[in-house]
């Protein structure tokens, strides 16, 4: 649930306890990243079965990326699926407790780098629940530009592990999307400054969504980061990062949209366009990534 | 000193409703519809989110003034009266 002009909540339901946590960190330290995987096939197993609400989450998206799949299909991909994001949390864990180092390949980086020094102003970072987004987030540092994450307060701790924030960490910091008008004054002012705000494109928080197409279905996402970016006049970078073997990752920064303001049409519908624009690339992206795509809330469902 | 105050306040008051309504997406209303304390968002004139980002350019751009501190945005943002004494109280 949100509100412009006060809280906002989603509920996010909390999986997996101390114990199972204990047997994935064990195996990982045992037999390495393949062990901790195995781990996973039985785990994920026991998921599928017994947890339906998991599953459910996850069908709205199955359904539109696999619609000719039958019944037990539809059970096969969402399982893969599921594996598929134990294996990037293990990665995850594993890249923070330093066990096992990734070969991270970053596209789009120098061209980013030029955009960013002929401009005195900052970028809007978007990314979206599609691969290892907290891993990809760790390739901001080379940036050496100051970062604020749009995030609840309830993903701090999470995020701040993943990235290896510390209390002490200055170039990072966490803008709650709970506070007053979204965090749209802090985004704004951090992009005046030349910073990076980094936001989940497919996450409303406190903005509204607009009607775009995605994956041939009729889905709403925030306008918020280039309603924002028109405004500050910065591009917005799509970050995308996808795991293609067990040690490497790409982090891709390639897509850079510049949303402004012209001709006679609303704000809003031409903020329809660069939305759908994002839509697009998302689209490209579950083309050839249909298990790293984790949307477990359903985009197609107008609130 | 009070009368020159109320005196800028409603020239102030005046500007920000015509620059809300020619900035906004507030269809059909007139800048004298639009009362003093009226609640801006939610409930009231409802204003949404995009808005809430023009009304942060609009007073840049109009004001010169930048609002960073959102400790106090909940009562700046509040209503026509309190943003106009926002900028009484900080314009440059």
């Amino acid at each position: 649930m949100d509100n412009i002009d006060g809280s906002i909540r989603i509920s996010t339901k909390r999986r997996g306890n101390k114990l199972g946590f204990w047997f994935f960190k064990f195996f990982l330290n045992c037999f390495g990243l393949a062990g901790a995987y195995g781990l996973l096939y039985f785990v994920c197993l026991h998921y599928l079965i017994f947890d339906r609400e998991a599953v459910s989450m996850c069908l709205s998206y199955i359904k539109r990326r696999f619609p000719k799949a039958g019944f037990f299909k539809m059970q096969l991909h969402v399982y893969r699926l599921f594996i598929s994001q134990g294996k990037q949390l293990i990665d995850r864990f594993a890249l923070i407790s330093g066990s096992h180092k990734f070969n991270i390949q970053l596209n789009g980086y120098d061209d980013l780098k030029k955009i960013l020094s002929a401009k005195d102003s900052g970028f809007v970072l978007l990314t979206a629940h599609v691969g290892n987004w907290q891993i990809a987030l760790t390739t901001l540092k080379k940036m050496n530009k100051h970062v604020h994450l749009v995030m609840r307060p309830e993903d701090n701790n999470a995020v701040r592990e993943s990235l290896g924030i510390d209390s002490e960490d200055e170039s990072i910091s966490i803008i709650s999307p709970e506070g007053y008008l979204g965090g749209v004054v802090e985004s704004m002012s951090a992009l005046k400054n030349g910073d990076i705000v980094s936001l989940m494109g497919d996450r409303k928080y406190g903005f509204e969504a607009v009607e775009v197409s995605f994956l041939k279905d009729k889905a709403y996402f925030p306008f918020g980061a280039f309603s924002i970016a028109a405004s500050v006049n910065c591009p917005v970078v799509v970050l995308l990062s996808s795991k293609v073997s067990k040690d490497k990752y790409i982090v891709d920064i390639s897509n850079v949209i510049y949303p402004k303001y012209e001709g006679p049409l609303s704000k809003r519908e031409q903020l329809k366009k660069y939305v759908q624009d994002f839509a697009d690339i998302l689209d490209k992206y579950v083309a050839e990534y249909p298990y790293q795509c984790f949307l477990f809330h359903n985009v197609w469902e107008k609130d | 000193m009070g009368d020159n105050k109320e005196q800028e306040l409603q020239v102030i008051r005046r500007k920000l409703k015509e620059l809300l309504v020619s900035h906004l997406s507030l269809e059909d209303i007139k800048p004298e519809e639009i009362k003093d304390d009226e609640i801006l968002f939610g409930e009231g004139l409802g204003l949404d989110s995009l808005d809430a980002v023009e009304i942060v350019v609009l007073l840049q751009r109009n004001f010169g003034l930048e609002v960073k501190d959102m400790n106090q945005g909940r009562k700046i943002f509040y209503s026509v009266d309190t943003l106009a004494n926002y900028i009484h109280d900080n314009k440059k």
